[in-house]
């Protein structure tokens, strides 16, 4: 295989106020990156928008093509000028391939003959691609978690990797000019009722501080959250931006992650939490985290002395209450958590690997009679 | 050579020129010792007992079917499958690429059949293949199929042509279907014109015998072929008091065109004589003296002037028809433009002995057994084959997920045309 290997990616929506600002849109760029840190490659993402447009992000060649889709949803765009566009490559991984954007896309990639691989980001079930297998049209599967691989191991039987980031760790590290508040409990994530915003709330025990930052998008769960803070100290940050993001991560003693697969309301979710890019971000910052056994989240946390895993309301109590009382984490926690992410999910380690997962998809081309 | 033929309809099971044309290649080319498979759809008829076992009749036909539903998404389905995709045709036709391992895939009209998928089918497997255009088929894909369907078959523009070697009947057509699809063959085209074989015409017999001019039609009895346009003319002559007499050959609408010509009061001259066999209409053209050829101005070429001409009947044809590229005005026919006023006095100078027929029958009859003869043409044919076969990857069309591959592209196809 000659070098540099030309590898394009394939996302509906790009990291823009323009497409779409979500964990998906931002994995891709992510992982883009974490390429960059290894040589013999050359990238570029495609997305799909209003108009055709060419950009660099981060010196990434980022080409937007027309949506031809007929249908508004955002993982519903496609572009048939993919069968252009897409000639001289070496590889292609469609993000978001469960979708119909990755339904057609996927469909054009293989009929162009170029080695595919898909990644699920919890953008959509499309039936052809899962129970009708249009999944084994790729030559390669990288999941964002055991989990993940897990919900469409079923369904595609290649060559699959799991590769849980990549986190920028050098972004998110901790400062020794800021003082932690080992009392601050913190949550990141967007106000919806499956994030178990809730579930925080009703354990946090007296002496423990919440702070909850995330945008409001379910407002009668954000009410019934302000209710129950009432007479408990719990503030809410919906407009933080990254500086501020970031500093909130450094400054806390704790991270909380409580999302849940049944919501206050009775509610089931599909596919909670296909990795928990968040509650990673959190601990490369040195902060210990406290994560549900839902969905990917447990994968995140393998070392309870930088991090626990809650099964229920009570768990949640107990650990919190070891917060207040100083029984955990533990002093030397936060290097623990730091240096993890690191090894396991940092931009290098990711890079590293995922560079060989498509060296050898490369390897075992899956079509050939 | 191994040559799979793909065709929507095949002997006996026909609508015009275009299946007729590509079956006498398909035996012409199995005459010359070229292994041959046709790919074709079902015949509800009575095969006749010579069918050749090389004709496998293993598609469906989602077309030219007997009734139409009132529901026009059970039409728009149909139609789907009839121009964009099927998949169990699709199938038929890996499973034949397969089995057969053709040197060259011909393709002849797709329309019904389900024709941007395997054509896609084709490209992404690599295998040579050659189309063969007597009518506007690009232009029914492209038009009857929205774009962000064409787009998971590469057919929005011309990509989806532009592995194929093209072979057109004229270059009428060939402007047709550039200037109505925006589709640019840039790889060139062949243009092999329609063709007659007259190795078993008939002497002609002398021509206004009788002082009775005798004209002749053969084809679809429709409208576009200028059935109205025949009539009227002959109301005008008989109103003249010319010697004449109409005969017309063909299926259609004919109990509309027989009430026309009594209300016309020229059903004592014009007489609808139903359908015959290419030899027996070979037979017969001997005896008339001019056939009528008002088509529209569309029509592709038209074999029945070309086997007409080959008995030595000139032909009346419109003059930028398909078939007016190849025959030269007052040389081996007579060009008209497409009015009851100008087919009347074309009419009326045969029918009034101021044409030399003898002359002009001579002319055209020589032409079709030169430049139009169905020898020369399968010639023609059988070297833009060979030229065209080149080695490709049969392991491609072993690739086991080709079928998965199909399945996703149909079905995409459906659900963005459908929801």
């Amino acid at each position: 295989v000659r070098e540099p290997l030309r590898v394009a990616h394939l996302t509906p929506a790009y990291f823009s106020p323009d497409s779409v600002v979500g964990g998906g849109e931002r994995y891709v760029y992510n992982l883009v990156q974490s390429l960059c840190t290894v040589r013999g490659f050359e990238q570029c993402v495609f997305a799909v928008g209003a108009e055709n447009m060419l950009f660099e992000h981060n010196r990434i060649p980022v080409r937007i093509l027309r949506n031809e889709s007929p249908l508004p949803g955002a993982m519903d765009a496609f572009s048939a000028a993919l069968w252009r566009d897409l000639r001289g490559f070496d590889l292609v991984h469609v993000h978001q391939s469960l979708t119909l954007f990755g339904a057609y896309t996927i469909a054009i990639v293989r009929s162009l003959g170029i080695p595919v691989v898909g990644t699920d980001l919890g953008g959509g079930e499309n039936a052809l691609m899962l129970g009708r297998r249009g999944l084994e049209l790729l030559d390669g599967a990288l999941s964002i978690s055991r989990y993940a691989h897990d919900l469409i191991a079923r369904y595609f039987s290649g060559h699959h990797e799991i590769l849980i980031g990549p986190v920028n760790t050098d972004h998110f590290l901790p400062t020794a000019h800021v003082t932690r508040d080992r009392r601050t409990v913190l949550c990141v994530s967007r106000i919806m009722p499956h994030k178990g915003i809730d579930r925080v709330i009703a354990a946090l025990p007296s002496g423990l501080r919440l702070v909850v930052a995330g945008r409001v998008y379910h407002e009668s769960y954000y009410e019934m959250l302000r209710s129950m803070a009432e007479g408990k100290d719990v503030r809410f940050v919906h407009d933080a931006d990254d500086t501020v993001l970031l500093e909130l991560y450094r400054t806390a003693g704790l991270f909380v992650q409580a999302s849940t697969a049944r919501d206050v309301y009775g509610t089931a979710v599909a596919k909670p939490e296909l990795m928990g890019l968040t509650t990673l971000e959190a601990m490369a910052c040195g902060l210990p985290a406290a994560v549900s056994n839902t969905g990917a989240l447990p994968e995140l946390v393998p070392d309870p002395r930088f991090g626990r895993v809650f099964s229920g309301q009570d768990d949640l109590t107990a650990i919190l209450r070891e917060v207040a009382e100083g029984v955990w984490p533990r002093p030397d926690a936060a290097a623990l958590a730091r240096a993890h992410v690191v090894e396991e999910h940092g931009m290098e380690s990711i890079g590293r690997r995922l560079a060989a997962f498509y060296r050898a998809v490369l390897a075992r081309p899956r079509r050939s009679g | 050579m191994r040559i799979l033929f793909l065709t929507n309809l095949y002997p006996p099971v026909v609508m015009g020129g275009y299946e007729i044309a590509c079956a006498n290649v398909a035996r012409g080319m199995a005459a010359r010792g070229h292994e041959v498979r046709v790919l074709t759809t079902w015949s509800h008829l009575p095969l006749p007992v010579d069918d050749p076992a090389w004709v496998h009749r293993g598609l469906d036909l989602h077309w030219h079917l007997p009734h139409r539903s009132s529901d026009a998404t059970v039409d728009m389905r149909d139609l789907h499958s009839a121009v964009c995709s099927s998949y169990a045709n699709t199938l038929h036709l890996l499973d034949s690429l397969r089995g057969f391992r053709p040197d060259v895939v011909y393709v002849w009209n797709l329309i019904g059949i389900g024709g941007a998928a395997m054509l896609d089918l084709l490209n992404q497997i690599g295998v040579p293949w050659v189309l063969h255009l007597m009518d506007r088929v690009p232009v029914e894909i492209a038009s009857s199929t929205p774009a962000c369907v064409l787009g998971l078959f590469d057919a929005q523009g011309s990509a989806l042509y532009a592995r194929a070697h093209i072979i057109c009947m004229s270059q009428h057509l060939l402007d047709e279907i550039e200037t109505m699809s925006g589709i640019i063959f840039a790889q060139g085209a062949d243009l092999v014109p329609g063709a007659a074989d007259v190795s078993a015409a008939l002497p002609h017999e002398p021509y206004l015998r009788d002082g009775i001019a005798r004209f002749v039609t053969a084809g679809a009895v429709v409208e576009h072929k200028g059935i109205d346009l025949i009539l009227q003319a002959s109301a005008r002559l008989k109103a003249e008091g010319l010697a004449f007499a109409v005969g017309v050959f063909g299926d259609g609408e004919l109990p509309c065109y027989m009430d026309m010509a009594r209300a016309m009061q020229v059903d004592d001259r014009v007489c609808f004589l139903g359908s015959r066999t290419q030899p027996e209409l070979m037979r017969l053209y001997a005896g008339y003296d001019a056939f009528l050829f008002p088509t529209w101005e569309r029509e592709p070429f038209g074999f029945a002037p070309v086997e007409a001409a080959g008995c030595c009947t000139p032909p009346i044809m419109t003059r930028n028809c398909g078939a007016s590229e190849r025959f030269v005005d007052g040389v081996h026919c007579f060009k008209i433009e497409r009015t009851v006023d100008d087919l009347t006095e074309a009419m009326r100078c045969v029918a009034a002995n101021r044409a030399d027929l003898a002359r002009i029958g001579r002319a055209a009859q020589r032409l079709v057994a030169t430049d139009l003869s169905f020898t020369r043409c399968l010639d023609r044919i059988e070297a833009i084959l060979r030229a065209h076969t080149h080695p490709w990857s049969q392991a491609a069309a072993d690739d086991p997920t080709l079928p998965l591959l199909a399945f996703l592209k149909h079905n995409l196809s459906v659900s963005l045309r459908f929801g």
